[in-house]
């Protein structure tokens, strides 16, 4: 037998929504023609209706579930590439950054600096290490 | 040669080109995914769940039937399973709208050269000099390079991004709409009528007595509907906003290879718009 799907859960729901509104309307409409415990066992009947549509909407959505799955992981993987991307743009501002302090390194080196050289590695370092911005 | 270059003009030339074929559609495209995310973000602020439902529903029934124990017994698990459900498909929207629209700010590119620049202009630099003019000539050029080289990329990206989401988008907001909409408003229905057995089976039985008590069960019947109808409506005006989302995304998706063009800003600002007015509506129900 094939599984229930969210909308067959939901038609459910309504059917048992109608019978407990139903079953309301005929006791009230003949509260004085029905003996205590029939009025009684009836609205045992009404609100066990009403509490199993209430439960199989419950259920008709946990059953989405497996309607979205597939779409679902299309989409957080849309939604990691599209991260990635974002990612890549932030790296640009440090390569420049890097760049800029690679490029003293450099002159540091040409000129035979050794403060300037020591003072140039760590900056290097320290951009290299530096956060994302 | 120096008469034919004059490095102002071919600056102003570049920064008007890339002006027209990259900013406006970033902006545009920036602009609903922030609208749609702000939207879509109100669902943390429904104070409304299947879980929320099942608890009321135990203490409804706890007070038809008259029962007091040391300890509510309440069992949901299907309620609290519905809620993952709904949450995971939340979360799965709200990240791509957010990575969406995290992509189309101009922030992102926003790139400095002025690190390099300093370097280059730097005394360190020694004997070797590099005219001041020159330096800025290049730090105006780089920059808008730069940011002309990413904004074509981040477009690309963006229209590749939209055509993938777009499908698996329409199935997810149309589901969560259903879930929001039909079921979580559906299980009100329920609530309503059961208040109405309620106040009913108070009447049909008599349990009342002086007119004061009858007039104030009816306000408190009444006080109670108007709680539910409210949260019904919050619930369908937030359903209503994944609607225009959806739309507004397929219109994203149908001129996805024209992402520059001018009319995409209008078609889709009246899709922001109704998400923005939606959003109020929102609010004011929802305080």
């Amino acid at each position: 037998m094939a599984n229930l799907n969210s909308d067959q859960a939901k038609q459910l729901s309504d059917n048992f929504y109608l019978l407990g509104v139903a079953i309301g309307d005929f006791r009230y409409h003949n509260w004085g023609r029905l003996a205590y415990e029939e009025n009684k066992e009836l609205s045992a009947t009404q609100y066990s209706f009403l509490k199993y549509g209430e439960d199989i909407l419950a259920l008709a959505t946990t059953l989405v579930m497996d309607e979205v799955i597939d779409s679902m992981e299309k989409i957080n993987t849309i939604t990691i590439e599209i991260n990635g991307t974002i990612r890549t743009l932030t790296n640009i501002q440090k390569g420049l950054d890097l760049a800029a302090a690679v490029l003293i390194l450099g002159v540091a080196i040409m000129n035979r600096d050794t403060k300037g050289i020591g003072n140039s590695i760590k900056g290097v370092y320290e951009t290299w290490k530096g956060p994302i911005t | 040669m120096k008469k034919y270059f004059d490095p102002k003009h071919s600056l102003n030339f570049l920064f008007l080109l890339f002006s027209f074929t990259g900013c406006v559609n970033l902006k545009t495209v920036g602009e609903f995914a922030g609208i749609s995310m702000v939207s879509i973000k109100n669902f943390e602020h429904i104070e409304y769940s299947f879980y929320q439902h099942c608890v009321d529903r135990c203490r409804d029934e706890a007070i038809r039937k008259y029962e007091i124990k040391r300890a509510e017994e309440c069992i949901c698990t299907l309620y609290q399973e519905a809620d993952s459900v709904t949450q995971v498909i939340y979360n799965s929207i709200e990240g791509y709208f957010e990575g969406l629209g995290n992509l189309s700010q101009n922030e992102l590119t926003d790139y400095s050269s002025d690190a390099l620049i300093s370097a280059l202009s730097a005394k360190e630099l020694g004997p070797m000099r590099i005219e001041e003019q020159t330096v800025a000539a290049f730090s105006s050029l780089s920059n808008t390079l730069l940011r002309a080289t990413t904004n074509s990329y981040r477009r690309k990206k963006l229209a590749s991004y939209i055509e993938e989401a777009n499908e698996p988008m329409r199935v997810l907001l149309g589901k969560f709409k259903l879930i929001v909409g039909t079921n979580l408003k559906g299980e009100l229905r329920f609530k309503k009528e059961r208040l109405y057995a309620r106040y009913m089976d108070m009447k049909m039985n008599n349990t009342l007595h002086s007119d004061y008590e009858k007039g104030e069960a009816t306000s408190d019947y009444y006080q109670a509907l108007d709680k539910i109808q409210r949260k019904e409506m919050v619930l369908e005006v937030f359903a209503k906003s994944l609607d225009e989302i959806a739309q507004g995304h397929q219109i994203l998706y149908d001129n996805r290879n024209k992402l520059s063009v001018k009319i995409l800003k209008g078609i889709l600002q009246g899709y922001s718009s109704n998400v923005k007015d939606l959003i109020s509506e929102f609010n004011k129900l929802n305080n």
